[in-house]
């Protein structure tokens, strides 16, 4: 894990990743166009190469490229109330799909002690990092569970699909339900336990080994995104 | 867990900062579970909040019955909007689910996180966090579909929202979501009695 940061073209902060986050953000609900809205999916794009996420980063190019080309269809040749249904859709969609992509790249490069430690950086409440940090960890776990869940399902004959759930749904809600829950209050039992082990409520300035510090690709990579967000304000006021 | 430390003077110790954190989680992804065959779909998307307060009943019922101290309904609040937010969601989505957490929390709090009723009460109210994005979308159609459409405002397209979306719509909304929360956090309350209790997680 160690050697991977060093091939990386870039590697930032988790601090300038949230603040691209924001103006990601930001940038997304300025958008004056569907044509910007374009290039601020394609900076991502490449941002996420950049990051070493290039299978991820393409695919979400294509889809995005794809849905945009129905979104310039449907404007053109539909009509009346079904383009309408589109409209409230997609406007929606085009919102929402740069965030999420920019913060499944930022996760998905982000390890949870960089985190914590560059979060203690800036002073973040801990009452409010630990429970995140924990959030992004345990989400992954979920999916494990889930589909060791689904086996044990149809173990007991329980189809663990939606026609089980019309058919039969108490049992299928206890199935899904109380393992799932039960798991996870377990993992909280132990996960609290590890993390006291490992001194988190030590009330010294917590260390980290790796070194969090700002350089010259936070800067340029901030900069880019600052500037491509005023160019939407400014297109946004002269449009 | 009464030999932890305490973090803070105010009684939440690691433990239930870290059970807060698992319990977002799996109410995050319920949340979206639910509410993403509404949200995907041009005619339903106005339900989606009802989708997710269908599923979450039973992980908010069981996290106040473990942690049972306050701030941890407002944290999970908090923390919920703000991954909606970075997920690009509209802002007030995020404000109205801060904002019902904390609601939520001082509701929940008047039982001591004891009672039942005012337990159920509190998670009809956080569900409600999710509707404000609509109510805002009723209040101003034209901004919503501002990018989409070249210089917003086509007059046919303002006809048809308003016969699209009548007046009656975030009533039934609100009415409906609140509803479908209540049932949920029924169906949570007894498998509570019939399956946790029993087990000694809520303790």
């Amino acid at each position: 894990m160690m050697g991977q940061n060093q091939i990386l073209p870039l590697w930032l902060d988790p601090r300038t990743k949230i603040l691209l986050l924001l103006l990601c953000v930001l940038s997304a609900m300025a958008a004056p166009s569907l044509q910007y809205e374009f290039l601020l999916v394609a900076g991502i794009g490449i941002l996420g190469i950049l990051c070493g996420k290039w299978r991820y980063a393409l695919k979400g190019m294509v889809f995005y490229a794809m849905v945009y080309l129905f979104t310039v269809w449907a404007m053109n040749s539909m009509t009346g109330t079904l383009r309408n249904m589109f409209v409230a859709f997609l406007g929606l969609f085009h919102k929402v799909f740069p965030c999420g992509m920019l913060s499944g790249i930022v996760i998905s490069t982000t390890k949870v002690s960089e985190f914590l430690s560059a979060m203690n950086h800036i002073h973040a409440p801990k009452k409010l990092i630990i429970p995140l940090a924990v959030m992004l960890r345990y989400i992954p776990t979920i999916g494990e569970d889930w589909r060791y869940i689904k086996d044990a399902m149809r173990m007991r004959d329980v189809s663990p699909s939606f026609k089980g759930f019309i058919t039969n749904p108490g049992i299928t809600i206890d199935c899904v339900y109380v393992p799932l829950m039960m798991a996870a209050s377990k993992a909280a039992d132990e996960l609290s336990v590890a993390a006291v082990t490992r001194g988190i409520e030590n009330p010294n300035p917590r260390t980290c080994l790796i070194q969090i510090r700002l350089g010259a690709g936070d800067a340029f990579t901030t900069l880019c995104f600052a500037v491509f967000f005023l160019a939407g304000m400014y297109l946004k006021e002269v449009g | 867990m009464n030999n932890q430390p305490k973090l803070e003077c105010n009684g939440l110790t690691v433990k239930d900062l870290v059970t807060t954190g698992i319990f977002s989680a799996i109410f995050f992804i319920f949340t979206m579970f639910g509410g993403v065959f509404f949200a995907v779909n041009p005619v339903l998307t106005f339900y989606m909040p009802m989708g997710s307060a269908l599923l979450c009943g039973p992980i908010y019922l069981l996290l106040v019955a473990k942690v049972h101290k306050r701030w941890s309904i407002t944290i999970l609040g908090v923390i919920m909007g703000i991954v909606w937010f970075v997920t690009g969601m509209h802002w007030a989505f995020s404000l109205g689910y801060i904002g019902m957490g904390i609601i939520a929390d001082m509701t929940a709090g008047l039982g001591h996180y004891k009672c039942k009723k005012l337990n159920m009460l509190s998670y009809m109210l956080i569900s409600l966090g999710g509707i404000f994005t609509y109510l805002i979308f009723f209040i101003d159609p034209q901004g919503w579909a501002g990018a989409m459409l070249k210089n917003g405002t086509e007059q046919s397209y303002i006809d048809a929202m308003h016969t699209a979306s009548p007046s009656w719509l975030p009533v039934v909304m609100i009415v409906g979501t609140l509803f479908v929360a209540a049932f949920s956090a029924w169906v949570g309350g007894n498998m509570l009695r019939k399956q946790f209790e029993k087990a000694g997680i809520t303790v």
